[in-house]
């Protein structure tokens, strides 16, 4: 029973002895680098250049440039070949039908008259 | 050696052996904070690369080398409609600067349009602008000697019926460049979207 109880308490004393020792570790050697580089990070070399960048930028913004009058509408800016083509293609069309209309109507006339001599005739 | 003392000398070092495993995840930990820090620098210094505006010059040349762009800038204004006048359409097509639009290189977007179709002449200077990718170079000429170079951030085909005049006549935060021209299917009236490139200031040498 001895036995047990020395050797539980010598492992959990050892237990707490060693994990002391990567507390150290952690809180002396690595803690540099890190907190050096977090507090170099921010304040130094990054922060420079956001803060002059936009700010430089957002004041000049409305100061100079942008849009003085803003244009209304879509640009149109296609003049398209297809479309003076259609055109053409639509009085081509336009004509072949004029023509189809006047010789049916040129038929039709012949016709009546052929029909209305033939009942004079008769 | 008595066995009391061997099981609490082996149980130490057990306990001693498991202790300190529980120790190297913090190292990673710190290494992977550095690493974030440094991306964070470097994301910085890339915006801090970022070139400074240029002053008010009117451009005078445009050039697109990915698509074989390389013309004069014409100055465009208003039409009688209030919409944006557009180069007249000739043989030898030019694109046009939208004179109430910044100079490219001053902070704002600044307005070029071409045609892509010229009528019966064929094809306009902005034929393949839709074929522009992002990160592909456009470069503008001005009058003073200096030189502005974009790189494409997005090209855009929209209906005409929904112009983004906000997104695209907008105001904004860093030189920028539009280039605008038709696009999409034409109907009867001619074509039924437009092409807008969207381009950020890259380059300046004055």
């Amino acid at each position: 029973m001895r036995r047990i109880v020395l050797s539980v308490m010598a492992l959990t004393c050892t237990a707490v002895l060693a994990g002391t020792a990567p507390a150290f570790a952690d809180g002396t050697a690595p803690s540099p680098v890190p907190t050096r580089a977090a507090t170099i990070a921010p304040g130094d070399e990054p922060s420079p250049v956001p803060t002059r960048v936009p700010s430089a930028e957002a004041t000049r913004a409305p100061a100079e440039g942008q849009i003085a009058v803003r244009p209304e509408g879509a640009p149109d800016t296609g003049v398209t070949a297809p479309s003076t083509e259609s055109g053409s293609q639509g009085g081509l069309l336009g004509g072949s039908a004029a023509a189809v209309l006047v010789a049916a109507g040129g038929a039709v006339f012949v016709v009546r008259r052929r029909r209305a001599a033939g009942t004079t005739e008769a | 050696m008595t066995p009391l003392s061997r099981r609490g000398f082996a149980a130490a070092a057990l306990a001693t052996l498991l202790a300190g495993c529980g120790g190297p995840p913090d190292r990673p930990a710190a290494t992977a904070a550095q690493e974030s820090t440094k991306d964070g620098a470097t994301a910085s210094t890339g915006t801090g690369a970022a070139p400074r505006p240029l002053a008010r010059s009117v451009p005078v040349r445009l050039l697109i080398p990915a698509i074989d762009v390389d013309t004069p800038l014409l100055r465009l204004g208003l039409a009688a409609d209030r919409s944006v006048q557009v180069p007249p359409v000739t043989a030898h097509d030019q694109a046009g600067w939208y004179r109430h639009s910044p100079t490219p290189g001053q902070v704002g977007p600044s307005v070029i349009l071409g045609h892509v179709t010229v009528g019966s002449y064929g094809d306009g200077v902005f034929r393949h602008l839709a074929r522009l990718r992002r990160g592909e170079t456009v470069v503008t000429r001005l009058e003073n000697g200096a030189r502005a170079e974009f790189a494409v951030t997005r090209v855009r085909t929209v209906a005409k019926a929904e112009f983004p005049a906000d997104e695209v006549y907008g105001d904004v935060d860093r030189p920028e460049l539009r280039l605008i021209t038709c696009g999409g299917p034409h109907t009867g009236d001619g074509y039924r979207d437009n092409v807008i490139v969207y381009a950020a200031l890259s380059d300046t040498a004055r």
